[in-house]
């Protein structure tokens, strides 16, 4: 068999392989819409404004409803220094 | 011979020269994959997590009112709805009480909600969120999937409040294990118990939600607020939705600086190893030009060369990048995404993969490197027969 043909073969199992992944994409998308009414329902009714992702600090936990300088507000002069405040993007200000 | 016979033996030869210096080829491929599966790893993550904010938080409270001292959040006073009992288009105004425990056996914070169900939007299905109980009563609370685990379990659950007396509470549900990413650190109970955790007087409460009657109004009710209540916060939906857009986004100190780093890397890897023609390649390519190969055919031989190997690398970076993502919910970003957190949510992520997101992560990691091994391609092809045999 020709080399070009082993490489085609090749790329066209990993193909393949995408093609079953793009299958597990729908049946875990359809999952999720299944659940959306009863998140949408905690979220209503509870009134909540974030997602719990992070839980070590509270501008972490619930950016939304936190001060855009919380990270640094904890004594003047502090610096950010929990790991999960990295992921704050620049004020849109300055963008 | 044929246009499409004469590319398929070009590519033969290509795929055998690969072949021939395999440990050098399969060790870009290697580096290359990692950099595709970083950077498509890192786009499916923060997309996938966007959009669940951008999905579940469309049902966020309309507006938010917080008091604000001293560029610090403090309670509010309740007898503020009776200031705003004059604005048009309110329907409703409900104080939620909520803060944090902090649990100094296990070091983990737990986000405490006090809110009565029956005043909130959709309140009353609230119990369809309960895996199994129902909602809490006085001096019971319903609890998130990680803070049960927290808490050992137990049907009553004591809790300190700030003077160190003890809160005892009866645990009467928990939330389904669906809802892991909105209230795994909870714990839900009636507001005079949260108040009587937080020893909140009766009069304060920690935020107030305002229902309005047309979302259209929403920014200016939002306005007539903030003008009747100096000293206070007025937060939108929209603000909340447009919060996480920025948390996640792709200008994040992490991503700009880790990844781009890595991709800078890459191409000065790939520039070197593309560059640094060996004796052997020059003694190749010199006997292609004495058994009658042109410089476009030595060009030609190292384009393919290179797409073999970036169509390689990017296919198996990406797919494995689903696989991080959708199955180990991005288990090699964890640690930064959830930093120091003792409770880590499970998150189930459904990364969509879209044309314009594959497109973004070829554009920024195939091109550089195409561009990157065009210019040793041709320096390559250049080489003079006589003086690559000598």
């Amino acid at each position: 068999m020709r080399p070009a043909v082993i490489f085609m073969l090749l790329v066209g199992a990993l193909l393949l392989a995408d093609g079953l992944l793009a299958l597990h994409q729908r049946a875990r998308r359809a999952e999720n819409d299944a659940e959306a009414g009863v998140l949408r329902v905690t979220v209503s009714g509870l009134g909540l404004t974030d997602l719990c992702l992070a839980t070590e600090a509270r501008y972490t936990r619930h950016p939304a409803v936190s001060d855009p300088m919380a990270p640094f507000m904890d004594h003047p002069g502090a610096l950010e220094h929990f790991p999960t405040g990295s992921f704050w993007a620049r004020p849109e200000a300055w963008r | 011979m044929n246009g499409l016979s004469r590319q398929l033996n070009v590519i033969d030869y290509s795929l055998s020269s690969l072949w021939r210096r395999r440990f050098k080829s399969i060790s870009v491929m290697v580096v290359f994959a990692a950099v595709i599966f970083l950077l498509a790893s890192f786009q499916m993550t923060t997309k996938a997590l966007t959009q669940a904010a951008s999905r579940l938080l469309v049902m966020a409270p309309e507006i938010t009112i917080q008091k604000m001292r001293a560029g610090r959040q403090e309670p509010i006073p309740v007898a503020y709805q009776k200031q705003l009992a004059g604005i048009f288009g309110i329907r409703r105004i409900t104080p939620r009480v909520w803060g944090y425990y902090f649990n100094e056996t296990h070091a983990a914070n737990l986000t405490v909600i006090g809110v009565d169900p029956r005043l909130m939007p959709l309140g009353e299905k609230l119990a369809s969120a309960i895996d199994t109980g129902r909602l809490p009563g006085d001096h019971e609370v319903v609890l998130g999937q990680g803070a049960e685990e927290l808490l050992g379990g137990n049907r009553i659950i004591s809790l300190f409040r700030p003077d160190l007396s003890l809160k005892p509470l009866t645990v009467v549900g928990r939330f389904r294990p669906a809802t892991d990413l909105l209230t795994y650190d909870t714990l839900f109970l009636p507001p005079d118990d949260a108040r009587d955790l937080f020893l909140l007087p009766p009069e304060l409460a920690t935020d107030l939600c305002v229902t309005v009657a047309n979302p259209s109004e929403v920014d200016t009710i939002a306005k007539k607020i903030a003008a009747l209540l100096p000293g206070t916060r007025v937060l939108t939906r929209g603000q909340i939705e447009k919060t996480y857009h920025a948390v996640f986004g792709w200008r994040s100190g992490f991503a700009s600086v880790c990844l781009l780093t890595a991709l800078t890397s890459f191409i000065i890897f790939a520039w070197d190893k593309a560059s640094g023609l060996t004796p052997e390649e020059r003694r190749e390519i010199g006997i292609l030009k004495i058994v009658g190969w042109q410089t476009a055919d030595v060009i030609l031989l190292r384009f393919w060369e290179g797409v073999i190997v970036a169509l390689l690398s990017f296919v198996a970076g990406y797919t494995l990048a689903y696989v991080h993502v959708a199955f180990f919910d991005a288990g090699l970003f964890r640690p930064i995404m959830l930093g120091w957190s003792v409770l880590h949510p499970r998150l189930r992520l459904s990364p969509g993969v879209e044309l314009s997101d594959v497109l973004l992560v070829l554009c920024l990691t195939v091109v550089p490197y195409l561009a990157a091994t065009v210019v040793p391609a041709w320096r390559a092809a250049i080489i003079r027969a006589d003086s690559a045999l000598n």
